[in-house]
C-alpha cells in the first residue's frame, strides 16, 4: 500500500563527509516529480554516480543536513522539498522490450534511475553489474531472506508484487549475464512462496527462467555469504568477492526496483518499507516515497506516542536508534520500530562472561566471541585478528543468546574502531617519517651540491619543468637508496646469525 | 561506551546466568534423590551444610571486594558449587570437613582468582583434591546407617572394634538413620549415652571401585536374576541407579542445551574405550570392567556435571574433544594405576590446566578463512543447487 504525499520531503543525498555532490537545482526552483535532484559522485571518475530524483512535485525550500534513517546515525545532506500535491510528473520512457536492449543499455538505465542495494548495503546496483562483466556469472541469486526479525518489507513486495519482481530479476540476469538466476526466500513465507510460484509460471521472460529456492529460516540466512553457502553451498573466502567464484547477489527490492526502471523508465523514488513495534496501533508495510519522513508514517499507523520509547531503524538485532522522527526514509530503509517501553528488556546488570560458548554455537562467521571479548578487554590486537574480528558481521546472535548480557558486538565494534585508528595512525606516522627522512636528505644534498658547485660550473638548465621532476627522481632515488640500505642491513644481519650459528 | 554504540541488538532471548545454574540445580535431582534412598540423609546434611558456608562465604568475599552482593549472589554459582562439593564429600563427614572444603573453594579457588567467570580451575574439585590431600581418612569412608543388635561392640587388646558384632542396616530414610547421619556430622551434639565412635569406625563402606563387587556383573542383572528388588538396600545396586540418575540429569542438560555434548561423549567414550582395551576376563581384579568404569563411580557425574563447567573447561568445540579426552585419560589412569581410588578431581583439574592452550589452539576454522586457493574451491558449476 502507497502513503499518501507528504507535504513536505527531506530527500538524502549523502552524508557530509562524504562522496562530492553535484546540486542540480536551486533553492527556490520548481521540479516536476522525477526529475534528477543530485548526482552523488561516489567515485572519483564518474562512473559510480547515483542521481537521485524528485519523489513528486513540488518547490526545492532548503538544502540543509538532517537526521536520515539509516544505519550511521549521522546528519545527511537534504534536500527539503514542499510538494504541491499535484504530482506532476516528466514524461517517462518505458522499454518495453526490454530483451532487445544490451548489457551496457541495461547498466546505463539502472544507473540513470539511481537503483542502490536495496537490502540495507546501498552499494550501487550498476557497478555490482558491470562488475559482473569480469567474470563468467554461473548464479544470479535474489536475496529474499528477509536479513532481521520485524522486517517484512521484502515480504510485502513478494505478496504484492511478485511478476514485476520476477521480471526485475530478469532484467539483472540479462545485464549480470548470469547462467542461472535462483530466488531465495526462507521457509517461513508462505504466501510470498505461493505468489512467486504463480508468477514464475506466467513468466514471459526471455532465457531460461528463475527457479525458487526454499531455504530454512536461520538467523541471519540473509546475509550475502552465509545465503550464498545455504543455497550454492559455496563458501567466499574472505577478501574475496563472490563474483570471482561466479556468484553475484541482489535484494528482491533491488529487482524491483530494476524492474521499474527498465520497464516503466521510472527513476527510484520509492521503496517498501515496514512499520512496526507495540507503539504502533496498527503496523504496517508501506510503499514509501524517498525523502517521506517517521513521524508522517507513524500517524499513519496510529501511533501512541506516550508510549514510544525509542525509534529503530533496520530489525531488532541489526537496527540503530535515530534520535530524531523527523528523520527522512532513504534508499535503504527496510524497516522502522517504534518501540514501546517494554518492548525490549533494559539491558540487565552485566555478569562475567563464564564462557559457556553458546555464542560460538550461534556465530554465522564460527568465531568464539568469548575469546573475542576477552582480548577485546585486554585491547590485544594480534589476538583480535588472529581470531578473525574484521570477520564478524556484527549480527547480534551472540548478544541474544548470551546469558551474563554482554554488549559483545559494541565491544567488538569499538575494538574494530580502535584497530582501525590505530593503523591510520601508524600509516600517518610511515608517511611523515619518510617525509622527514626524505627532507633530510635533501638538504644534506642541496648542501654536498653547494660544495660541488664551486669546482665545477653548472649546466644550465634547459627546461622550465626540470625541478619537479628533478625532485620526482631525487624521490625515487632516495627510496631505492633507502632500500638497499635496509637491504645490505638485512644481508649484515643474515651473514652474522649464521655465524653466530657456526660459533654455536 | 559511546553513545553511538550503544543499542543493537535490542532483542535478547532473556536467558542469564542465574537459569543456566538453576536448571543446572534441577538436572541434580535425580541423583541426590537415588543417593537419599541408598545412603541415607548423609548426603542432604552435607548439601545444607556446604550451601550455607558457601553463601556465608560468597557473601563476605563480595564484601570484601566490593560488588554488590544481591546481584552477584543472586547468580547462584556458589550454589552450584555447594551442591557439586557436597556431593562428592562422603555422607556421614563431620561438618567441619564440609565447612573447610567449601569455603576452600569458594574463597581460594573462586574467588582469589577474580570471581565467577575468571577461577582458572573448578572450585568445588579445588576444595575436594584439598581435602583429600589433607584428610585421607575422613574422605575414604563412605558411612552407611547401621544398627549394632548383638550387644556392645567387643574391643580387642589393640582398641579395635571386632567385626564379630553383628549389626543390622538401618532403613537408611528411617529416624534412627537420620539421627545417625546428625551425629556423624556434628559429633560434638552427642550425649553421653551414645558412643559416636561406633559410628565412625564402625562401618565405613569403601566405594565400590576398591571392591570391585561389581566387577564381572553388572549388580542390577544380578539383582534382576536374583529376584532382589532394585531399589533395595541389600541387591548393591546403589552405585549403578546413582551413575544413571546423574547421566539422565545430564541428558536433560543436554536436551535444555545448557551442555553440549562434546565434554561428556569425550570423557565417556575414552574411558569407555580405555576400560575396553585393558580390561581381560582374568584380571577383573586389578583393571574392572568397561561398566564399572562408567556406572559403578563417579564418572557420570563427573562427566556431564563437574567437567562440564564451563568457566574451566576449554570453550571451543574441538578443544573441548581434546579437553575431555584429557580428562578420560586421567580418569582411568588415575584410578588404574594411581594411588587414589577415585580420580574424577584430579583429572578435572588436570584438564583445567590444559584448557588455556587448547583454546588457543583447538579453533574451529573461521568462516571463509582456510580455503584452498581459489581454483581448488568447488567450481560453480560443479557445484549441486540445493532446493
Amino acid at each position: 500500500m502507497s502513503t499518501p504525499i507528504p507535504q513536505q520531503l527531506t530527500i538524502p543525498i549523502g552524508a557530509a563527509d562524504g562522496p562530492e555532490i553535484t546540486l542540480l537545482v536551486d533553492i527556490g526552483e520548481q521540479v516536476s516529480k522525477y526529475k534528477k535532484l543530485a548526482v552523488i559522485n561516489i567515485s572519483a571518475e564518474g562512473v559510480s554516480d547515483v542521481p537521485v530524483h524528485a519523489p513528486t512535485s513540488g518547490v526545492i525550500t532548503s538544502i540543509e543536513n538532517s537526521i536520515v534513517a539509516d544505519h550511521s546515525q549521522q546528519q545527511q545532506l537534504c534536500i527539503n522539498l514542499a510538494a504541491d500535491g499535484h504530482d506532476e510528473a516528466l514524461q517517462l520512457e518505458p522499454q518495453s522490450n526490454y530483451s532487445l536492449l544490451s548489457r551496457t543499455d541495461i547498466v546505463f538505465l539502472i544507473r540513470d534511475a539511481g537503483v542502490i542495494g536495496m537490502g540495507g548495503a546501498g552499494f550501487p546496483t550498476a557497478d555490482k553489474l558491470s562488475k559482473c562483466a569480469e567474470s563468467a556469472i554461473e548464479f544470479l541469486i535474489i536475496n529474499a531472506a528477509e536479513c532481521e526479525p520485524y522486517i517484512t518489507a521484502d515480504e510485502t513486495l513478494l505478496r504484492e508484487r511478485a511478476n514485476k519482481v520476477v521480471l526485475g530479476a530478469q532484467i539483472l540476469k540479462r545485464a549480470s549475464a548470469a547462467r542461472r538466476c535462483i530466488i531465495a526466500i526462507e521457509d517461513t513465507k508462505p504466501d510470498a512462496i505461493d505468489a512467486l510460484n504463480q508468477a514464475l509460471q506466467n513468466e514471459t521472460g526471455l532465457d531460461q527462467g528463475c527457479e525458487l529456492v526454499v531455504i530454512p529460516s536461520k538467523y541471519p540466512s540473509g546475509s550475502e555469504r552465509q545465503l550464498i553457502q545455504c543455497v550454492t553451498g559455496i563458501e567466499i573466502a574472505t577478501g574475496h568477492h563472490p563474483t570471482e567464484n561466479g556468484i553475484v547477489m541482489h535484494n528482491v527490492g533491488t529487482a524491483y526496483a530494476a524492474y521499474e526502471a527498465i520497464v516503466e523508465g521510472k527513476p527510484c523514488i520509492s521503496r517498501f518499507t515496514t512499520l512496526c513495534g507495540q507503539a504502533l496501533k496498527t503496523p504496517k508495510n508501506f510503499e514509501v516515497l524517498i525523502g517521506t519522513t517517521a513521524d508522517f508514517l507513524f500517524e499513519l499507523c496510529g501511533i501512541e506516542t506516550s508510549n514510544k520509547q525509542k525509534s529503530i531503524v533496520g530489525g531488532s538485532l541489526m537496527g540503530s536508534e535515530f534520535g530524531s522522527d523527523k528523520a527522512a526514509i532513504c534508499k535503504t530503509t527496510n524497516c522502522i520500530i517504534a518501540a514501546s517501553a517494554n518492548e525490549f528488556q533494559a539491558p540487565q546488570a552485566e555478569q562475567a562472561c563464564i564462557r559457556c560458548g553458546f555464542c560460538a554455537d550461534v556465530c554465522p562467521s564460527k568465531l568464539l566471541p568469548q575469546q573475542l571479548l576477552a582480548f577485546s578487554k585486554t585491547a590485544d590486537t594480534t589476538q583480535l585478528l588472529g581470531h578473525g574480528l574484521l570477520d564478524c558481521i556484527e549480527c547480534g546472535a551472540c548478544d541474544y543468546v548470551c546469558p551474563s548480557q554482554l554488549p559483545l558486538v559494541s565491544t567488538y565494534k569499538e575494538s574494530k574502531k580502535r584497530i582501525e585508528n590505530r593503523r591510520q595512525d601508524l600509516e600517518l606516522s610511515d608517511y611523515w617519517q619518510q617525509r622527514f627522512q626524505f627532507h633530510q636528505y635533501r638538504v644534506k644534498k642541496e648542501k654536498d651540491q653547494a660544495v660541488s658547485r664551486k669546482a665545477v660550473v653548472p649546466a644550465k638548465p634547459t627546461l622550465a619543468a626540470e625541478p619537479a621532476v628533478k625532485e620526482q627522481n631525487d624521490e625515487a632515488d632516495f627510496i631505492s637508496k633507502e632500500q638497499a640500505s635496509l637491504d645490505i642491513a638485512a644481508a649484515v644481519a643474515r651473514v652474522k646469525a649464521r655465524r653466530d650459528e657456526k660459533n654455536k | 561506551m559511546s553513545d553511538l554504540m550503544a543499542g543493537a541488538p535490542f532483542q535478547h532471548s532473556g536467558r542469564n546466568i542465574a537459569q543456566l545454574m538453576q536448571t543446572l540445580l534441577y538436572a541434580l535431582l535425580p541423583g541426590i534423590f537415588a543417593s537419599l534412598w541408598f545412603f541415607g540423609f548423609g548426603i542432604l546434611i552435607n548439601i545444607a551444610i556446604a550451601i550455607t558456608f558457601a553463601v556465608l562465604a560468597e557473601a563476605a568475599m563480595l564484601r570484601l571486594r566490593n560488588r554488590v552482593s544481591r546481584t552477584h549472589l543472586s547468580d547462584r554459582s556458589a550454589l552450584v558449587t555447594a551442591l557439586l562439593f557436597a556431593i562428592a564429600i562422603p555422607p556421614g563427614s563431620p561438618w567441619w570437613l564440609v565447612a573447610l572444603g567449601i569455603v576452600f573453594a569458594i574463597v581460594i579457588a573462586k574467588h582469589l582468582y577474580g570471581g565467577l567467570g575468571k577461577n582458572p580451575f573448578n572450585p568445588a574439585m579445588c576444595g575436594y583434591a584439598m581435602l583429600l590431600l589433607a584428610f585421607p581418612l575422613e574422605m575414604t569412608g563412605w558411612h552407611i546407617p547401621f544398627e549394632v543388635i548383638n550387644g556392645p561392640l567387643t574391643v580387642d587388646n589393640l582398641g579395635i572394634p571386632a567385626l564379630t558384632a553383628e549389626r543390622e542396616l538401618l532403613s537408611p530414610l528411617s529416624w534412627g538413620g537420620f539421627k545417625q547421619a546428625l551425629l556423624l556430622a556434628f559429633p560434638f551434639a552427642a550425649s553421653g549415652a551414645i558412643d559416636i565412635s561406633e559410628f565412625v569406625d564402625g562401618l565405613a563402606m569403601a566405594t565400590p571401585l576398591i571392591e570391585f563387587k561389581m566387577a564381572g556383573k553388572s549388580a542390577l542383572l544380578a539383582a534382576r536374576e536374583s529376584g532382589v528388588s532394585l531399589f533395595a538396600r541389600e541387591s548393591e545396586t546403589a552405585w549403578e541407579i546413582i551413575n544413571i540418575s546423574y547421566l539422565l540429569g545430564g541428558l536433560f542438560l543436554l536436551y535444555k542445551r545448557i551442555i553440549s555434548w562434546h565434554i561428556p561423549l569425550a570423557i565417556i567414550s575414552t574411558v569407555f574405550v580405555l576400560a575396553a582395551l585393558f580390561y581381560a576376563p582374568g584380571h577383573v581384579a586389578i583393571y574392572g570392567t568397561p561398566y564399572l568404569h562408567l556406572f559403578g563411580s563417579a564418572t557420570m557425574i563427573g562427566a556431564f556435571f563437574i567437567a562440564t563447567d564451563p568457566v574451566s573447561a576449554a570453550t571451543t568445540r574441538p578443544g573441548k574433544l581434546v579437553y575431555g579426552i584429557i580428562i578420560g585419560v586421567s580418569i582411568y589412569s588415575i584410578r588404574v594405576w594411581g594411588s587414589y581410588l577415585d580420580s574424577i578431581a584430579f583429572a578435572v583439574l588436570f584438564g583445567n590446566f590444559c584448557a588455556p592452550i587448547l583454546d588457543q589452539y583447538c579453533r574451529p576454522r573461521i568462516f571463509g578463512h582456510g580455503l584452498r586457493s581459489k581454483t581448488d574451491r568447488a567450481r560453480p558449476n560443479e557445484a549441486p543447487v540445493k532446493s
